[in-house]
């Protein structure tokens, strides 16, 4: 099959067409190398073998913890960020708007903001512990400080940018201070924005796990403290690959949604 | 060209900026009158202020000096009556041609199937036709400018300011569009003010071209051109006028 395509083609063409398969089969391989890397580590110590942990991840479906499979406290992991999400991206959008686009918001707010930035998600943990216990709201209280500080970053950096050539042309067609924030400055910083939402939602994901694992009931974080406590070295594995393959997955999606929601950037890119 | 009808009276500008701790005079007591559907042309070196009076002209800057008149009316900032053809860059990249044409329309808060009719009437007359859902990045420089034209025209001006507007376009391509607008401005007349620094394209174009001294900027020399149109930039009067013109400008640092 493969030789009948390339016969019609020329030389150029024919290594290009190699080169792309190449491309294709390099991250298998890759993959591949690891697993044969463990497979071979695993056999010569008491490190879990793949097969392990593969096995461990399937006794979570007849043997759940805490009445959960890994689908479960996965699902209960990203219940918790996109709660997180959806009020960073609410309030941080529209504060960063703010101080990207008021000058005088951005004098009075910037100095504390920094300050807030600063200071990382996990030191806020201890304080949110003491002060609201560690329910539900806790956790996700510690997600939203996590991931907060990127959304607003990133769109308020999208709104100084804007360049002033656009707004001109707005001031020349009588545009008035709302139609240029509206139809010009958000609208031009909203690939800044989508940065932003990534960045935040791989923020939201890591911050998420630090703060299931310290006390808990559900989660991905929360299995691979159990898998800690019990000694049970397969499941922490597991868990590490599920957490691994979800970042993944919500990186994809994110991307596809900018890609979604700006499609100027895909024909630039092309 | 109606000279009996003065449209826009230019009076007494000045603009001039702070730099450092010395003011810089950008452009100093020009005046001048633009007749009704006139192509006239500002023509100058470098840094003489023609952008400056442009956006003076158009309610970008707000001069320090000097007073503007349209049909008689002295205006202030940006009039709706004015609409500025900008440089390439000026087109928005996360719109589309449609998008970016209507969007004076849009503004003023037309209805969506009126504007929609409208801009597509001028997205033909400069032969864009079924370009209207490509995004800026994909066209080429001389159709960037068409839709920056198409988009000054919609908004249905009286005065039609260019700010030097085939500047970045490769001499072809600056060549064709050059006989571009003028057979749109034949077939919707409108009063244009074309700024350029190239002696030729002013010749080509222009009724008239108010030559610019160096900075500050002011009035040299105002040139009637009365060569029939279109005009051959090998025909000697064309190359007459062109050697006065040319020996008359500063020339640019």
């Amino acid at each position: 099959m493969i030789k009948d395509k390339m016969k019609n083609m020329n030389e150029e063409e024919k290594r290009r067409y190699r080169l792309e398969r190449l491309y294709k089969i390099l991250p298998v391989i890759s993959i591949f190398l690891l697993i044969l890397l463990w497979s071979t580590v695993a056999a010569k110590s008491d490190f879990p073998s793949p097969k392990e942990t593969c096995d461990r991840l399937m006794l979570l479906f007849e043997n759940p913890i805490k009445g959960k499979n890994i689908f479960g406290h996965t699902a209960e992991s990203l219940i918790r960020i996109s709660i997180a999400l959806l009020f960073n991206w609410t309030f941080g959008i529209a504060f960063g708007i703010l101080i990207g686009w008021n000058k005088k918001a951005k004098a009075l707010f910037t100095p504390l903001f920094n300050g807030f930035r600063a200071v990382p998600p996990l030191a806020w943990i201890p304080l949110i512990t003491i002060w609201f216990g560690t329910g539900e709201f806790s956790k996700i209280m510690i997600v939203i400080f996590g991931s907060l500080a990127s959304v607003v970053v990133n769109t308020q950096a999208g709104m100084l940018n804007v360049d002033q050539l656009y707004i001109d042309v707005g001031t020349s067609f009588n545009a008035n201070e709302r139609q240029k924030l509206f139809q010009i400055a958000i609208p031009s910083a909203l690939d800044a924005i989508f940065a932003g939402i990534r960045t935040s939602t791989s923020a939201a994901w890591m911050v998420v796990l630090a703060a299931e694992m310290l006390g808990s009931e559900s989660g991905v974080g929360f299995l691979i403290v159990r898998g800690m406590d019990a000694m049970d070295m397969p499941l922490v594995l597991a868990a590490m690959i599920v957490i691994g393959l979800v970042g993944a997955l919500l990186a994809i999606i994110t991307q596809y949604l900018e890609r979604l929601m700006c499609p100027w950037t895909r024909v630039e890119s092309n | 060209m109606d000279k009996s009808r003065v449209k826009l009276k230019v009076d007494n500008i000045s603009q001039s900026y702070v730099v450092g701790d010395e003011v810089l005079d950008a452009i100093l007591n020009v005046s001048f009158d633009v007749y009704d559907n006139e192509f006239l042309v500002i023509l100058g070196p470098g840094n003489c202020g023609k952008t400056v009076l442009l956006n003076v002209i158009g309610g970008l800057e707000k001069p320090t000096g000097g007073k503007l008149y349209l049909d008689g009316e002295e205006i202030v900032g940006s009039d709706k009556r004015i609409s500025m053809v900008f440089q390439e860059l000026a087109l928005m990249p996360w719109k589309t041609v449609m998008e970016n044409v209507e969007f004076g329309l849009q503004i003023e808060g037309v209805d969506k199937k009126t504007r929609r009719e409208i801009a597509q009437k001028y997205i033909d007359l400069v032969q864009l036709t079924g370009f209207e859902k490509s995004y800026p990045s994909q066209l080429s420089g001389g159709m960037k400018q068409r839709v920056g034209i198409a988009r000054a025209y919609t908004s249905n001006p009286e005065i039609l300011l260019m700010d030097e507007p085939f500047g970045q376009l490769d001499a072809q391509t600056r060549y064709s569009m050059q006989e571009e607008i003028q057979k749109i401005w034949q077939q919707e007349k409108r009063t244009i003010l074309f700024v350029t620094n190239n002696i030729e394209e002013a010749i080509y174009l222009g009724d008239r071209i108010i030559l610019m001294s160096k900075s500050p900027g002011k009035i040299k020399e105002i040139y009637d051109i009365d060569l029939p149109r279109p005009r051959n930039s090998m025909d000697p009067e064309f190359l007459a006028i062109r050697k006065e013109v040319s020996e008359n400008t500063d020339l640019a640092l």
